[in-house]
């Protein structure tokens, strides 16, 4: 939600807003004194324009969370436009959705069709039209967002969807914001854009989400099992079923988003959003079946050590515990996710999967080598 | 460096830095200011309980400085702890002793049992004079006759640190009503949640209805006006009455194998036992704050069985050679062979960050070799140890071992 700062001349107040900046240091607590002394809005400034309506620019925004995080920004009165290739149609009415809102939505959505990868396109065109906020949710390389900097010099916010799969893993769990991150994993380049932005001085906030689930989920994470379960089929879970994974509803997600728009506790900050709870990959089986209203599934555990499976990936998680903290978010933002896990993948089937659609056809070749192979326990 | 706000309200500050560089390291000295100030009390000393510390690995969420407030007279409080004799939570109550008397509260620990006993010659109880020396008083006796030994004192906290039924603690919980305590505190047990698919245990899950401490929780909210339940895990502390680190230590320092049962994956957690400690000095003085609350009584990150086997092999700069094992196919107990649960067994303790504002400092990196350093001063390492059962274990998986 927006937040409207006032300020006056001459106020040398020392007030929570100040506390909230990520580094509670003198010099900081200094600057942010001269900034409340002057009636300025300084490049990527914590102040925020009293006007309620924003321009906001999404990269992306046509597979996922940008659904999801578009239509809560045009109802919440933002003028939205969305960068995108044009692949895929710029707007598709949700399951669920009613006419008149799909309508109203559709009627306000505004498109600026290009290639991201195209930084000269990038600039010239963010800055003709120029922006107050952009989301970026499909970026994946520091080059990427530069142009979209330079373009935009008096951006107030730039809001980033980064990746918990950032953190260096470790025996102690589970991650909070101020973990060590990993510079050699395959989001890398979330970490170079998040010190990217770091160093270029624009109000930036930056999320780290856990796994993604909900309708419309464009990785298999809930479908793999909803296709298991409608076929009958045992579920195939590596080792012992006991690894710890978390899974965030991506509506929840998309409020968080909205809940560090113009929110200057969100300044320069980095949060990870996900479900309070975490579940192990037995019980995320186990969750899928009573969410879609099958009976409890036969669970079968193997040595993936035992096999060699080629490309294909056996399980759609890291064999491994993964899971984050959410306390800052709570704490500072006051983010609380409506979903629990059941209701939130009840939440998934009823609009998607238990309609009859989906986004990866079922191919149970992988479950077929492991059921095949005589099963040790493990 | 803090500075005070002038307004009156409770004010928190948290830096919390953003952290982004590619090799990113934990910020070294982090400043949290926690305080409650309260229109009443004015003028208060300011006093660091916990140095602030640099950590080679980033294993806290916060801040590691905790600036408490020393009591001032109209905040002083009378609090009487009912300690057990013996078992891992017995160096609780020593803890939160001196934590009490060196705010300026009042203290009185009573200790099950008789003070000539064998079991007073174990650590924490053959340290208890650090108790005396602080100002606190030491008693001891049967809890059924606690009003009679602590002789009509009127108490504003009375803590149990001892049973573990209704039966042991309800004498305690009557006395305490009847005498006019205002503020009743029990340690319980995280061991009491039910297993669930969906870690962590979080305050307010389902729990064992037939375990006893629920009866005593129950029991304590039907009676008590003003009360906070404590479920605590594992602790590790100097004074500790049972082996927690030991137990690794032991193998790692003769260069033995470590058996693990099951994967290893097993979530635990293992906290400082100054986090439970101060968990429990700020319920006493915001007893609003804690008042009909449960309070997981952990740190707040999670290990992993093999991970506190790797880190105490890293506390005490050696190797370490895990073994799993399925205890069934070898044939042992895994209670007697295995000093932790070897199940997933985690909880959270989030009530206590959210109404009372309290941080977990435990460091289990730096706490471990603190705890090394210790073990090998008494000069356990050298002691010689029998391993009958890991040897058990190890011939039936034929894993040799060092002579």
């Amino acid at each position: 939600m927006a937040r409207v700062v006032a300020l006056q001349q001459n106020q040398l107040s020392f007030s929570p807003l100040a506390s909230s900046l990520s580094d509670f240091s003198g010099t900081r607590l200094q600057t942010q004194l001269q900034f409340k002394r002057k009636l300025w809005q300084p490049k990527g400034s914590f102040h925020v324009s009293a006007s309620s309506t924003k321009k906001i620019l999404i990269m992306g925004g046509t597979r996922f969370i940008g659904v999801f995080l578009s239509r809560l920004l045009v109802k919440e009165g933002h003028q939205v436009t969305l960068f995108t290739r044009g692949k895929a149609p710029v707007t598709q009415q949700l399951p669920g959705e009613s006419d008149s809102d799909y309508a109203d939505f559709s009627s306000k959505i505004l498109h600026l069709k290009g290639d991201r990868k195209d930084f000269d396109f990038v600039k010239s065109s963010l800055s003709a039209q120029g922006f107050d906020v952009v989301y970026d949710i499909n970026g994946r390389e520091a080059d990427e967002v530069e142009p979209i900097l330079d373009a935009l010099p008096n951006l107030e916010q730039f809001i980033y969807c980064s990746s918990a799969g950032v953190y260096l893993k470790s025996d102690l769990l589970p991650h909070a914001e101020t973990d060590a991150v990993d510079p050699k994993s395959r989001h890398k380049g979330k970490l170079e854009t998040e010190s990217l932005l770091q160093s270029k001085g624009v109000n930036w906030t930056s999320i780290r989400p856990v796994y993604i689930y909900g309708p419309l989920n464009y990785n298999p994470v809930e479908e793999w099992f909803f296709h298991r379960l409608k076929a009958g089929r045992p579920i195939p879970i590596p080792s012992s079923g006991l690894q710890i994974t978390q899974l965030g509803h991506v509506k929840d997600l998309a409020r968080a988003f909205i809940q560090v728009l113009g929110n200057d506790k969100a300044s320069k900050q980095v949060f990870n959003i996900s479900g309070e709870k975490y579940v192990t990959f037995d019980g995320l089986a186990r969750a899928c079946a009573k969410a879609g209203g099958f009976p409890e599934p036969e669970l079968i555990h193997y040595n993936p050590k035992d096999f060699d499976f080629g490309k294909k990936k056996s399980f759609p998680f890291r064999d491994q515990h993964f899971f984050a903290s959410v306390e800052k978010a709570k704490s500072v933002l006051g983010f609380v996710p409506e979903f629990d896990l059941v209701e939130g993948l009840a939440d998934s089937y009823n609009l998607d999967f238990g309609r009859g659609t989906y986004r990866k056809e079922a191919d149970f070749s992988t479950d077929d080598i492991i059921l095949g192979k005589s099963l040790v326990g493990v | 460096m803090a500075t005070l706000a002038s307004s009156s309200s409770t004010v928190l500050f948290s830096a919390s830095s953003s952290n982004l560089l590619p090799f990113s390291h934990p910020s070294t000295s982090r400043l949290s200011f926690s305080s409650s100030l309260h229109p009443a009390s004015s003028s208060l000393s300011i006093s660091p309980t916990f140095l602030p510390y640099t950590s080679s690995t980033s294993a806290n969420f916060a801040t590691h400085a905790a600036f408490s407030v020393t009591a001032s007279a109209a905040d002083k409080k009378k609090v009487l702890i009912v300690n057990t004799n013996s078992g891992g939570h017995a160096v609780i109550g020593f803890y939160f002793a001196k934590e009490l008397l060196a705010a300026g509260h009042a203290v009185t620990i009573f200790t099950v049992g008789e003070q000539g006993s064998d079991k007073m010659k174990k650590p924490p109880f053959n340290r208890f004079s650090e108790i005396v020396s602080a100002g606190g008083r030491t008693v001891w006796g049967d809890p059924a006759e606690v009003g009679s030994i602590v002789g009509g004192e009127v108490f504003d906290a009375v803590l149990d640190n001892n049973g573990k039924d209704l039966e042991t603690v309800r004498p305690v919980i009557d006395w305490a009503k009847s005498s006019g305590a205002k503020q009743f505190l029990f340690i319980s047990s995280a061991g009491i949640y039910k297993p669930t698919d969906e870690p962590p245990h979080v305050e307010g899950d389902v729990v064992n209805a037939n375990a006893g401490h629920v009866e005593v929780e129950k029991y304590i909210e039907e009676t008590f006006g003003s009360w906070a339940v404590f479920r605590p895990q594992y602790m590790i502390g100097s004074g500790n009455n049972k082996d927690c680190e030991e137990w690794f230590f032991d193998r790692i320092v003769r260069d033995r194998p470590v058996p693990i049962p099951g994967s290893g994956l097993q979530l635990s957690n293992i906290a400082h036992v100054r986090d439970l400690s101060s968990m429990l000095t700020l319920a006493v003085e915001k007893p609003e704050a804690a008042n009909h609350s449960i309070f997981n009584c952990v740190s707040d990150r999670a290990v992993t069985l093999d991970g506190i086997a790797k880190l105490c092999a890293q506390a005490a700069g050696r190797p370490v050679n895990i073994v799993h094992y399925d205890p069934k196919a070898v044939g042992v107990d895994a209670k007697k062979a295995f000093p932790f649960r070897t199940y997933h067994f985690y909880a959270e303790p989030r009530a206590a960050k959210t109404k009372l504002g309290w941080q977990s400092t435990t460091n289990l990196p730096e706490d471990l070799k603190e705890r090394f350093e210790e073990y090998v001063k008494i000069g356990r390492d050298k002691k010689p140890i029998k391993f009958e059962l890991d040897d058990k274990i190890l011939e039936a998986l034929k894993v040799p071992v060092p002579v």
